[in-house]
């Protein structure tokens, strides 16, 4: 990669000169959030931030999305909940979490005193339930942003039904925005045949931004057994094996709407972050990259930076940069067959 | 303090089974160890897994031991590991050991090391075995009984070895399917009074499941006070804690379950434990891996098929 080559003192001293003097600006604002650096960390897979105080510098991360919070604490599904697959994991957690209140108390004085930005994702049954959800985050201090997330996977009667369905998805939305006292970003499912039907729905209800995507319903199951690996028997699918195909919605749906994405899905290195950037993404999100490579953001951060000065450009120009061919081989928006 | 390194093979023993002991030079992480805390290992490169595997950290040792050795005379010369400075309780301990059995993808992987090799290290995890509860329990009690069955041998090892330094007495039961399986017992001899042995299919020791021999001692009561610590599959954890349980012994148990991530946030690891309502649950590798066994909740639905 592109920044171990520039840590060699030997091409340092040869890139001397107008190279080295370019110091290109990371910073970014998003649905109205300016964020020093576009690299922040995804919902469920960075806990409250904390539990990674020992072994990074938070206060060098873009943003925190604290795992997903309900207005009732949850206590999640039974084992086994995780499998790894190629290139990916399989996870049904069943959105166990503390409850709203008990993360005001707990979780958000540590995350409050950080530089970083603070996001919390917010899930719910109902659309009272969101509605609730966010009327008890609103009395915290230092939450930055909602992010809803209407793409859950896991939960039988949950977040799915919303995500699929661009009327229950307006309709969700627009009445968090009506309660919400902080910009609302809003969590879209990759389970769907187009997704820029919903991210159009999610537009018209008031979301402020859009971040794309959440795990992609998989399954896998044991041959010998004939038992499914993971005990909800479907789970979402992360990793870098959803990568190339959460890079085309970011693609298909920058070119649908007008408010600001954030592109999450597989992200490790930063050449994976810039593909988003490129395709249209304001700022990414790093998920299952945390669990086996907790340095993973912090060395995005650097590798964009260096990106930005080799090609000497400020982060935010690459935003939407994608070259084209001339003769695309099809509208954006079809899916061209072999 | 747990931190994320990538450190260097110095030795990778194959022994009986399939089992393998891979030694690590990382001082820092040797030293602040602490019994029944384990590591999660990130095999590097194009091939490797994508998840760390959770691994029981074996052993603490100096640089200078049987390990040194064998690196030093290794065909590529392994070199550019020197000792480092004790630290300021005068602990020399450099390398840590993970004793492991090849059983899948990761652990294959890992079986293929070589010395002068880099892995990802993330260590020491969990609480381990010595709280300050656990060692009163210890103190207590006359004499600890370790309960290991196949791998679940390198969970034991430390705490055997601070429990003696505490001077408190000792006995192992040790069961595998065959000989093959019950590594390490060399081991655990200078701190055991006794080892219990037991294969299922009597290559060595007892033939059966240790849980048996387990049982008759218990019946030949002492009417003394024990305290069980032990870790292996499920079924034998299971059998061993009903039978603390029907003794009115108390047992810690030293659990597994699959691990995303090991530090606490992917929630993968939860096992039920009792609580309010309908129970709640714990993580393996922040609340545990080892438990008080009464506070599991062993049915049936709560097994982690790993
Ligand atoms: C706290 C803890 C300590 C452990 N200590 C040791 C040890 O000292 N020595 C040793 O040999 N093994 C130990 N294990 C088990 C070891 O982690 C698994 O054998 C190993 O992960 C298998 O990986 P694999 O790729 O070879 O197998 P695969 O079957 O290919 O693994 C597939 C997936 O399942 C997971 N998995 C499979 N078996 C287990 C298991 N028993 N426990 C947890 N996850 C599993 C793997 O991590 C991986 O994500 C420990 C497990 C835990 C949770
Ligand atoms: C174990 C796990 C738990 C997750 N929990 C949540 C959650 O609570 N809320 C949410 O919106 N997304 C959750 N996600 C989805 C991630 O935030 C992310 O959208 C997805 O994993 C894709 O990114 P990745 O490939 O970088 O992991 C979770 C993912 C994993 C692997
Ligand atoms: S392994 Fe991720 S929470 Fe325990």
């Amino acid at each position: 990669m592109t920044s171990n080559q520039k840590k060699t003192p030997a091409t340092g001293a040869e890139t001397q000169s107008p190279e080295e003097e370019f110091i290109p600006r990371l910073d970014v604002t998003v649905a109205g959030i300016h964020f020093q650096n576009p690299v922040l960390t995804a919902s469920g897979t960075f806990g409250y931030g904390q539990e990674f105080a020992h072994l990074i510098d938070l206060n060098q991360l873009g943003g925190i999305v604290v795992k997903g919070i309900s207005a009732e604490p949850m206590p999640g599904n039974p084992s086994p909940r995780i499998y790894e697959t190629e290139s990916g994991m399989l996870n049904a957690i069943g959105l166990q979490n503390v409850g709203a209140r008990k993360f005001l108390e707990e979780k958000l004085p540590f995350l409050r005193a950080l530089r970083t930005r603070c996001l919390v994702n917010v899930f719910g049954y109902s659309t009272e339930d969101y509605v609730r959800c966010i009327e008890i985050l609103n009395e915290g201090e230092g939450i930055d942003a909602y992010e809803l997330n209407i793409s859950c996977p896991n939960t039988r009667c949950g977040g799915m039904v919303y995500g699929n369905d661009p009327r229950l998805t307006e309709e969700v939305v627009s009445a968090s925005k009506r309660v919400a006292r902080r910009p609302l970003l809003v969590k879209l499912s990759p389970n769907v045949t187009d997704i820029t039907l919903l991210a159009r729905a999610a537009e018209n209800g008031g979301a402020d931004g859009l971040t794309l995507v959440n795990t992609f319903v998989g399954m896998a199951i044991d041959v010998e057994t004939r038992a499914p690996r993971v005990s909800n028997v479907t789970a979402g699918l992360s990793g870098p094996a959803i990568k190339p195909v959460a890079v085309r919605m970011v693609y298909q749906t920058y070119r649908a709407v007008q408010i600001p994405i954030i592109g999450i899905g597989g992200i490790a290195k930063a050449e994976d972050a810039l593909e988003y950037v490129i395709a249209g993404a304001r700022a990414v999100q790093v998920g299952t990259a945390n669990f086996y490579d907790p340095g993973a953001s912090l060395r995005i951060v650097e590798g964009i930076r260096d990106y930005c000065r080799r090609h000497r450009v400020h982060f935010a120009d690459l935003i939407g940069a994608l070259r084209l061919p001339d003769h695309p081989a099809a509208p954006a928006t079809e899916y061209a067959s072999t | 303090m747990v931190t994320d390194e990538i450190v260097i093979v110095t030795e990778n023993r194959p022994l009986t089974g399939g089992h393998f002991l891979l030694s690590l030079h990382a001082p820092r992480q040797a030293r602040s160890t602490r019994p029944g805390q384990f590591a999660m290992v990130r095999l590097l490169g194009d091939s490797s897994a994508l998840l760390r595997r959770p691994m029981s950290i074996y052993d603490v040792r100096p640089l200078h031991g049987a390990a040194e050795r064998a690196t030093r005379s290794s065909a590529d010369g392994m070199t550019g590991i020197k000792p480092g400075a004790a630290s300021g309780n005068g602990d020399r301990s450099e390398l840590i050991q993970l004793l492991y059995k090849v059983v899948g993808r990761g652990t294959q992987l890992m079986s293929e090391l070589r010395p002068g090799d880099e892995v990802g290290l993330l260590a020491p995890l969990g609480h381990g075995f010595f709280e300050e509860e656990y060692l009163e329990q210890a103190k207590q009690a006359g004499e600890i009984w370790h309960v290991a069955g196949g791998i679940g041998i390198a969970a034991l090892l430390l705490p055997a070895k601070s429990l003696a330094k505490a001077g408190i007495r000792q006995r192992l039961f040790f069961g595998g399917r065959t000989k093959e399986d019950l590594v390490g017992v060399e081991d655990f001899e200078p701190f055991m009074g006794e080892i219990m042995l037991a294969s299922e299919d009597g290559s060595r020791g007892y033939r059966g499941y240790v849980t048996r021999p387990l049982e008759k001692a218990l019946d030949s009561g002492y009417g003394k006070k024990l305290l069980l610590m032990a870790c292996g599959p499920w079924a034998m954890l299971q059998a061993t804690v009903e039978l603390a349980k029907l003794h009115g012994q108390p047992c810690l148990v030293s659990m597994e379950n699959r691990m995303g991530c090991g530090l606490g946030v992917c929630l993968g690891c939860s096992i039920r434990v009792k609580g309010e309502g309908h129970g709640s649950y714990e993580r393996v590798c922040t609340e545990g891996p080892v438990f008080w066994a009464d506070h599991v909740i062993w049915e049936k639905e709560s097994i982690p098929k790993v």
